[in-house]
């Protein structure tokens, strides 16, 4: 009997391999490379069209006469065909004619499969051939051959499913019991596999996305973890409580589709998506046998025609149709899926009108769209206050230097009207900081930078990238708010500034350099000279520490001491920043450094 | 328990949202706790900044808040009233309130106020939320007044009309307008409004055991009421008297709290607390008498100094948060529900979890007051120190989800 679910398990591989590779890829890529000209999109939609409506008729045919063995096979041969000849095939009526085979055999050997499968295998052979057939389109000498190839590979697939289908039933498992009316979980599945298309047509054709989520070097990776998170929904649905695998997958696709998005979390969404997807492909193909209180085989059949039809083709055509011109997952694409997702999960039956009429009511009074008193006439500086408050700068950052205490020396002076603005925004914790002086510590070009790569700055440091906020006028609002931060202090921090001298330091470290390198290069260059990558970035060259600055004064105690104030305060009212956390030995060694940078 | 095919009761329905946030609240702290080692990782524009407010509101209106809401639900009867259906749906509202300010806040709609996160939409659904609320507890005390004493139908409705102030007062609390007073000189609360917030921690830690019907036999109870005005009558006189930091009128005020660690526990001890109580009861007593002493001791001159706005300070708050007020909301939801929140063993790996991490939190707050360079050059005892607490907060997630599964099976 073990033969006979590792046969499942191949076929389940097969029909998954065969309908990823070539019904949803490779043929479409066939398509529009025989097809071109205005009437490309009518024809493809067209072809496309067809293809899924004659796999939602062979579907329902197989649940009207009843799935066998038989036609799980004539469909893997029917796909087989249709693939085999597609490369030769030239024109488009032949074209549609592969659209429309390719259906039938889609349509017969899911549903025949989806039905079949609990009288031949447990639901831990469906994830082993769910995985198999997603990590092999995932082989990078798969994923990267020309469409014609792949198409070849997808006909040895067909083949080898058509060759293992069982002759004969093996132990017959019993069906878990129903946790959710079908119809809901049809709409659930549908909401999974609406987004999913969308996600995935997006990625596919935003070349940038494709690279950080399934470029060439992350198919491995992908295949592996296809492999094992498909492995991992199997046990799960044998075991677990199966309704939360398709929420759970939900989830991991939300993240997946947000951090895809953007540059710096793209990683994690080539990590998360194929996760959510294995997931919720076993839960998809094990549902209708499994899980869907079908009460014998033709019943069974008849939920799966319905689940394939309605999540498999209506919901993949709708995603991909929404997707068609967007170059990242909206945001509106996961509220949405996810309201479907959640409604299903917690209100599945009418006795919870209560609780969902209240939970509408809510969500309409919270989304309900308000006139905002918007203030065309408000300034850049309270704009970008509005932004401070938003992004949260508050969780990092205080506004409140305390007197008496060393916030004085990095950040002072302290004031007593620091609670007196409203909102009041001393904050309580700082993980970067205060910026009470910030207007006199830091330039406009140096805030802006440090705000697209703090990174390089301060590596190591805990502040992550806000170049999101550049995109639009509100990075700039922001820098404006922050540029009036303590200006009123500027003459107190100056005159504190020109009197400041450091405590004598007893034992030279010999640290100037290393402190050069971490503080100073960014700018100034590793030789000094004024050649630092963000150089060029700055409203006026950096100086060159070799030739200057204070090349004309004698060389002095007192020209030692104007570099270290310079080094510990900045220059006010240029790019040069102060380095306020610098101990008073640092700044010294650091002086010292810069002035035997001298030629 | 609700019987197979029946749908759950109010009661029941609000201790599995409460552990619901208790565990996306979890998730949030972690997902946060990794971005401060790993920065890269954040979502292009939902920022750290935008997510914290997920984490702190979560914990507080969802893991701590829904608790009293299954609390209320029993003490008004509504599970028992012609109105029972109403008790989940006043829940959900509360959760969905929850939800869609989550949403908001991710979306930059924040007004700045930690904790007092609300404005705009958010505001309005979350009154909504509270008005259903206390219409469903409104309609159970008319329903089920007939069957009550007469002191009963009388407290409870004096009750409702406390509770229909909370709408009014959260609008009002949550304006950018208000602030709590705080002394300039240091950035830190009075001791009155410490004092304040203590002593409603002490009415709900002392009307526990009495409202769920647990046995005891009364040691000490008026020389606790009589502490217990006395508290009351100093907080008022030194909210009045207002001042600084440091005048001793706040100090002593501040040092009112020490008694009630010996009060709570001398109280406690006097209740016959039943089996799924027990494994909550001693770390409540532990957090409690931890944070009361180190609330103290932070008050004074030199230590909040040295502490402010450092990891020292994140640890007070997780001190009072992870540590007491979760071990206090799972003892009332063990009470309240009969069943015990957690097993031994899961209990305890939180209550190490959150202990080494408070260490840790208070070991970094102690270093980074010494020098802010940390701030620029990045140390490996900060490293390390944030990676510890990383792996604290998975444990505690991994904890409180198990929670949640249990909850899940027994109801």
């Amino acid at each position: 009997m073990k033969a006979t679910a590792m046969r499942a398990a191949v076929v389940t591989a097969a029909v998954y391999g065969y309908f990823l590779l070539f019904a949803q890829f490779a043929f479409v890529e066939l398509l529009r490379g025989q097809v071109a000209g205005h009437d490309a999109e009518t024809f493809e939609k067209t072809a496309l069209g067809l293809m899924a409506l004659m796999g939602i008729a062979s579907g329902f045919w197989v649940a009207w006469k009843g799935a066998s063995a038989r036609k799980v096979q004539t469909g893997l041969l029917l796909g087989a065909a249709a693939a085999g000849i597609v490369p030769w095939v030239t024109g488009l009526p032949c074209l549609i004619v592969v659209a429309m085979i390719t259906g039938v055999a889609v349509g017969l050997c899911t549903v025949s499969l989806a039905t079949m499968l609990r009288s031949w295998c447990s639901l831990v052979h469906v994830g082993i051939g769910t995985g198999i057939g997603y990590a092999c389109c995932n082989l990078p000498w798969v994923f990267s051959l020309p469409p014609s190839q792949q198409a070849g590979v997808a006909t040895v697939f067909a083949l080898l499913g058509a060759v293992c289908v069982p002759a004969k039933a093996g132990d017959s498992c019993e069906p878990k019991a129903r946790e959710m009316p079908f119809s809901l979980a049809v709409l659930l599945f549908t909401a999974l596999v609406w987004l999913d298309s969308a996600a995935f047509f997006i990625i596919q054709h935003a070349a940038d996305l494709k690279q950080g989520t399934w470029g060439e070097t992350l198919l491995w990776r992908n295949a592996v973890i296809h492999l094992l998170a498909a492995l991992i929904a199997g046990v799960w649905l044998q075991r677990g409580p199966a309704r939360l695998l398709p929420a759970i997958a939900w989830g991991l696709l939300a993240v997946a589709a947000l951090a895809v998005n953007h540059d710096s979390s793209r990683m994690l969404g080539g990590l998360l998506y194929p996760i959510a997807v294995s997931l919720y492909s076993v839960a998809l193909v094990a549902w209708p046998g499994w899980f869907s209180g079908a009460a014998n085989p033709r019943d069974a059949a008849w939920k799966a025609a319905w689940v394939f039809a309605v999540a498999g083709w209506f919901g993949s055509a709708n995603g991909i149709g929404m997707a068609q011109s967007l170059h990242r997952v909206p945001h509106e694409f996961i509220f949405i899926s996810g309201v479907v997702v959640c409604g299903v999960m917690f209100f599945p039956s009418v006795k919870h009108w209560r609780s969902a009429a209240a939970v509408l009511l809510v969500g309409v009074v919270a989304c309900w769209p308000r006139t905002h008193a918007a203030n065309s006439s408000a300034t850049a500086t309270e704009r970008g206050r509005q932004v401070y408050l938003s992004e949260g700068c508050i969780h990092c950052h205080s506004q409140f230097v305390r007197p008496a205490t060393r916030d004085d020396e990095y950040w002072g002076p302290s004031r007593s009207n620091m609670v007196e603005a409203r909102p009041v925004l001393i904050g309580n914790r700082r993980q970067g900081p205060d910026l009470s002086t910030l207007a006199v510590r830091r330039s406009a070009v140096w805030l802006k930078q440090h705000f697209i790569n703090p990174q390089l700055f301060s590596p190591g440091s805990a502040m992550p990238s806000y170049a999101s906020l550049f995109e639009t006028e509100r990075g700039d609002d922001l820098v404006a708010y922050l540029r009036q931060l303590g200006t009123a202090d500027a003459p107190a921090i100056v005159a504190k500034a020109s009197t400041w001298q450091p405590a004598e330091s007893h034992a030279p470290s010999m640290m100037g350099k290393d402190l050069f390198n971490r503080q100073c290069a960014l700018c100034h260059g590793a030789d000094g000279t004024g050649n630092g990558v963000m150089a060029a970035k700055l409203g006026k060259v950096p100086a060159n520490l070799v030739k200057g600055p204070f090349i004309w004064s004698p060389e002095s105690a007192d020209r030692e001491l104007k570099i270290q104030r310079i080094i510990k305060f900045g220059i006010f009212g240029t790019d040069m920043p102060g380095h306020e956390t610098l101990n008073d030995e640092q700044v010294m060694e650091l002086a010292k450094f810069v002035l035997s940078l001298r030629s | 328990m609700h019987a197979p095919g029946t749908s759950p009761t109010g009661v029941e329905t609000a201790t599995r949202h409460a552990l619901g946030w208790l565990v996306f609240g979890n998730s949030v702290g972690l997902f946060l706790a990794i971005l401060l080692v790993e920065p890269q990782w954040q979502l292009g524009e939902l920022s750290y900044g935008r997510w914290v407010p997920l984490h702190l509101n979560s914990q507080l209106y969802g893991w701590t808040a829904l608790p009293l809401v299954a609390w209320l639900l029993q003490l008004y009867e509504v599970d028992s009233s012609r109105f029972r259906g109403w008790g989940p749906a006043a829940v959900w509202a509360w959760t969905a309130a929850l939800g869609f300010a989550c949403l908001l806040w991710l979306k930059g709609e924040s007004s700045g106020k930690i904790f007092l996160d609300w404005r705009g939409g958010s505001l309005q659904a979350f009154v909504v939320a509270l008005v259903i609320l206390w219409a469903v507890l409104f309609a159970s005390w008319w329903d089920r007044a007939s069957e009550w004493s007469r002191m009963r139908v009388r407290v409870a409705l004096a009750g409702l009309v406390v509770l229909a102030m909370v709408p009014l007062m959260m609008v009002m609390a949550s304006s950018p307008k208000t602030y709590p007073p705080v002394d300039p000189t240091t950035g830190g609360p009075l001791g009155s409004s410490l004092m304040g917030s203590t002593l409603l921690v002490v009415v709900l830690m002392l009307m526990l055991p009495r409202t769920a019907g647990i046995k005891g036999r009364g040691a000490a109870i008026s020389g606790t009421w009589w502490f217990f005005g006395f508290a009351l009558v100093v907080f008022g006189l030194a909210e009045a008297k207002g001042g600084g930091h440091y005048d001793w009128w706040q100090i002593g005020a501040m040092l009112i709290e020490l008694p009630w660690i010996g009060l709570i526990i001398y109280d406690w001890a006097g209740f016959e607390w039943p089996e799924c109580a027990r494994v909550w009861r001693k770390p409540v007593l532990f957090w409690w008498t931890l944070l009361s002493l180190t609330a103290v001791g932070m008050y004074f001159p030199g230590i909040l100094d040295h502490i402010k706005f450092t990891q020292g300070l994140v640890a007070h708050s997780h001190l009072a948060m992870a540590a007491f007020t979760t071990s206090f909301c799972a003892m009332i939801l063990s009470v309240i529900t009969g069943r015990s929140v957690g097993s031994p063993r899961t209990v305890g790996g939180w209550n190490l979890a959150v202990f080494i991490m408070l260490m840790t939190l208070a070991t970094m707050g102690w270093r980074e007051g010494q020098n802010a360079e940390w701030m620029i050059v990045p140390t490996t005892w900060r490293q390390a120190g944030m990676f510890i607490r990383a792996v604290c907060g998975a444990s505690m997630l991994a904890a409180s989800a198990s929670w949640l599964i249990k909850q899940r099976k027994n109801s």
